[in-house]
């Protein structure tokens, strides 16, 4: 579903992140695991088209996605949700839903399906976005990446904020989303969270892939567990 | 008095602003190497009236324009008033010492002093408001109309559409316009050396620390609602003292000389084509359009359309202004020295 | 009194139309355009001169709208570009120095070859009575086009999904982004609206006293003042903004003398900006 080769980004002419590859199959829930300033959220950036490459080839559904601009690649079916979120202040719950159909019309098929999976935006559908609490933008950000009915949702570090149950339920709602066929892509501080849903993974760190393997392997590897797990 | 440890050495190194320490040829060379060269203007084209008349113009629109850089060049404080500030200036001057006979000098310092109190007004509007770019321009620009449908008014005071003819000083309306040009120049150089030297003092760098980043300035210490005042208040000083300065030595002044259209546009094109927050870009942009000006002159009726094919072409090309850009160069072509021969 | 203000009214709804142009470009791009105006005029001479060459009203009321539309489209995706990619303020006074230049372009081209032009359409039909005051059909209908319009807008912007598209980019540019939404083409799309707006305006300007070619200059300093008084970027804001500047227009002109109305206007600008920053109906930053 989704090739990266060689990415290198960063800001100001510097790169924070140096020749990334990694590829997610269909299907699958991919994670991408390391400490703040790691270079997560500059990846995601650039393959989202964001953010300018200074090198490096984005696959996405068998096309290259390298040259396109971050709307293009929107509309291609791959959905990003930024840990800022970039929701709409003004407009209200279904107003936000509504444009992340665009170009389409909202289906009323997806907007139920959103409304099951986060019964608290059912309740607020006519409020406005930028008087929600964090927990529920964050539901909505989601909600909205699905109204595009996406092929690949990824997803920026989707707990910051959230109350440790609303993690969980959170991470249950990506269980439920990736058994309908969606293929995540998840950048998560939140360690054991995303390696219990995770298939596989890759930790990043100091701009540059160090390790990757299966969930289960990463769970296993004492560097990870010292690293991230809070395991001596 | 406590010993200077390498600590308190250290700590005053980190403390201290960062000032441009500029040998004094550098300071004011340019400033006297221009000077020197606009002076000679007169020894080429001193027997043209026309020419010289466009000369003077220049010099004026070239204080006009180091003045406007003080204010918005430095503090960002778009100030769409600049000819009201200088109107002020010049019918205050012209009014005091005809009518009431002050003497020349005090009456042109009362006039100064009546613009920077208005400058200072802006600026407090500015800084307690918080108004931004487009907001300061609208305000000042409603002054701008308001002084120039006053002006027309009260045409007892100021003859309103025919003019005022000021007879203190040198009148030379249709004489001479050699006296006029030098003491323009004169003016222009003293402005330029009040531009340097704010440059170098503490309120330059204050301007240039809020200029970059106001909240960080305002962490650091800078007051910049103080700041902000201080350059509405010089910058309105040197306009009204150029507009009271030139209505004595011009002789007289009507609604064209001070109107927004034909100073306020004029100056903000000038100096964003030589470089705003440079010391000569006001000067550069002065003497370019108004050597413009005369060339398009001849194109009678097409003379706007030209002056605005010529203003979007200008700044495309030079989004910063010329003297900008052209430092922009030297750094290029110094860092690509500097790469080329690793020392 | 009443017609005074009555005629404030038909006034004030075009002032709103004038503004809702400017403010929707500045909402959008952070762009101002002081082309604005002499856009309208420009409107306004290809109308007449279509009218004159034989053209029936609509036809070249028509014409004129699409011309000035596709001359905003096309200012929009090639001068403007420059102006794009800078931010903030630069971006403003860019956008500034550029759209003056264009203003001169536009004006001087229209004073060297059609000086004496100016654009008067005449309504025929009676005098209406509404409540007790008599109204020239002309400013009715002027009144009615402006109404109009400003209902298609607001329905566009509220209920519509390309309207939706447009405030989105206005709230979040990147958000819009990422649901798929270009910017670029949205605020092209504006620009492009805001030229018909400025036409339609300077028709239904036309159709109670003509427009002559040297408005351009007033016609976008009152736009300034519309947007500044509405909020940047409020459509809604525009038009209460124009009706109640209309009626000051008005009252002013009819009691005190037209001469000190303009200052007037200003003083309303400025007021705004010192007592309430964000205008009547817009948010601050």
């Amino acid at each position: 579903m989704l090739e990266v080769e060689g990415l290198s980004a960063g800001y100001l002419g510097e790169d924070v992140v140096r020749d990334i590859s990694f590829n997610i199959a269909d299907g699958e829930a991919v994670t991408i695991i390391g400490s703040n300033g790691a270079g997560k959220t500059t990846v995601f950036r650039a393959v989202c088209g964001l953010l300018p490459k200074s090198s490096g080839d984005v696959t996405f559904d068998g096309e290259s996605i390298s040259d396109l601009s971050a709307h293009r690649i929107a509309r291609a079916g791959l959905a990003y949700v930024p840990a800022e979120r970039h929701l709409f202040p003004q407009m209200t719950v279904a107003e936000n839903l509504a444009l992340g159909a665009f170009p389409d019309r909202p289906d009323p098929e997806t907007m139920s399906v959103v409304f099951e999976l986060f019964s608290q935006l059912a309740e607020r559908r006519t409020q406005r976005s930028g008087s929600m609490s964090g927990g529920e933008q964050q539901m909505l950000a989601v909600g909205r990446a699905l109204m595009s009915k996406p092929k690949l949702i990824v997803l920026d570090e989707p707990t910051t904020g959230l109350a440790p149950k609303l993690a969980v339920d959170a991470y249950e709602a990506l269980a439920v989303l990736q058994a309908q066929g969606l293929t995540l892509l998840i950048a998560e501080q939140q360690v054991p969270l995303a390696l219990s849903l995770a298939d596989r993974g890759y930790v990043l760190e100091n701009g540059s892939v160090q390790l990757e393997g299966s969930a289960e392997e990463l769970e296993s590897n004492p560097e990870v567990r010292r690293a991230y797990l809070g395991v001596a | 008095m406590t010993d200077r440890t390498p600590e308190t050495e250290a700590a005053e190194m980190i403390t201290a602003p960062a000032r441009p320490r500029m040998s004094f040829a550098r300071a004011f060379g340019p400033i006297v190497l221009t000077a020197a060269a606009v002076a000679l203007v007169p020894l080429r084209y001193g027997d043209s009236g026309a020419t010289m008349r466009v000369a003077v113009a220049g010099v004026l629109f070239a204080t006009y324009a180091v003045a406007f850089n003080v204010i918005f060049g430095s503090t960002g404080q778009l100030f769409l008033c600049v000819g009201a500030l200088a109107g002020v200036g010049g019918y205050m001057s012209g009014i005091l010492s005809d009518r009431a006979g002050w003497p020349l000098l005090l009456s042109i310092a009362l006039a100064g002093l009546l613009s920077s109190a208005l400058g200072a007004g802006f600026s407090w509007l500015v800084v307690h408001r918080s108004l931004d770019v487009i907001f300061t321009g609208i305000v000042t620009l409603a002054f701008s109309l308001g002084f120039s449908n006053v002006v027309l008014g009260q045409r007892n005071w100021t003859g309103g559409e025919n003019g005022l003819l000021i007879k203190t000083g040198s009148n030379s309306l249709l004489g001479d316009q050699i006296p006029p040009f030098y003491i323009m120049l004169g003016l222009l150089v003293l402005y330029l050396v009040i531009y340097r030297l704010l440059q170098l003092s503490h309120i330059g760098w204050a301007f240039r620390a809020l200029r970059d980043d106001e909240v960080a300035a305002e962490l650091a210490g800078v007051n910049v609602a103080r700041y902000r005042i201080y350059a509405g208040t010089i910058g309105a000083a040197m306009l009204g003292v150029a507009g009271a300065v030139w209505a004595h030595s011009a002789g007289f002044i009507g609604i064209s000389t001070y109107s927004f259209a034909g100073v306020d546009v004029r100056v903000i094109v000038m100096l964003a084509f030589g470089g705003i927050g440079t010391l000569l870009g006001p000067v550069l942009g002065a003497v370019t359009f108004t050597v413009l000006d005369e060339f398009l002159i001849s194109f009678a009726q097409l003379r706007v359309v030209l002056y605005g094919v010529v203003i979007i072409v200008l700044f495309l090309g030079f989004q910063r202004g010329v003297i900008p850009a052209f430092q922009g160069l030297v750094e290029r072509v110094r860092d690509a020295r500097k790469r080329r021969s690793p020392a | 009194m009443r017609a005074v203000v009555f005629d404030g009214i038909v006034l004030g709804l075009q002032f709103g139309l004038l503004g809702v142009g400017l403010t929707l470009v500045y909402g959008l791009g952070g762009i101002l355009n002081l082309a604005h105006g002499p856009m309208a005029v420009l409107g306004a001479i290809v109308v007449a001169n279509s009218m004159d060459a034989g053209a029936p009203v609509l036809l070249a009321v028509a014409l004129g709208l699409v011309s000035i539309g596709v001359f905003g489209l096309l200012l929009d995706s090639t001068l403007m570009r420059a102006v794009y990619r800078l931010t903030g303020e630069r971006r403003v006074l860019l956008s500034l120095l550029l759209t003056l230049g264009v203003a001169f372009v536009i004006d001087g081209l229209l004073v060297w070859r059609y000086p004496i032009n100016s654009l008067g359409i005449h309504i025929g039909g009676d005098p209406v009575s509404i409540l007790g005051v008599r109204m020239r059909t002309g400013s009715l209908v002027a009144s009615a086009i402006s109404l109009a319009a400003g209902a298609v807008l607001v329905v566009f912007f509220r209920f519509s999904t390309a309207g939706r598209a447009v405030r989105s980019v206005i709230q979040d540019e990147v958000g819009a982004r990422l649901c798929g939404i270009n910017p670029t083409a949205v605020r092209t799309l504006i620009f492009g609206l805001s030229g018909v707006l400025a036409a339609l305006v300077a028709v239904t300007r036309s159709m109670t006293s003509p427009i002559t070619t040297t408005a351009g200059i007033d016609l976008t300093i009152l736009a300034l003042i519309v947007t500044v008084v509405g909020g940047l970027g409020s459509v809604a804001g525009a038009f209460l903004a124009g009706i109640i500047l209309g009626i000051v227009n008005t009252v002013s002109s009819f009691y005190i003398g037209t001469y000190i109305t303009t200052i007037m206007l200003l003083l309303a600008a400025a007021l705004t900006i010192i007592l309430r920053p964000s205008g009547i109906l817009g948010r601050r930053g």
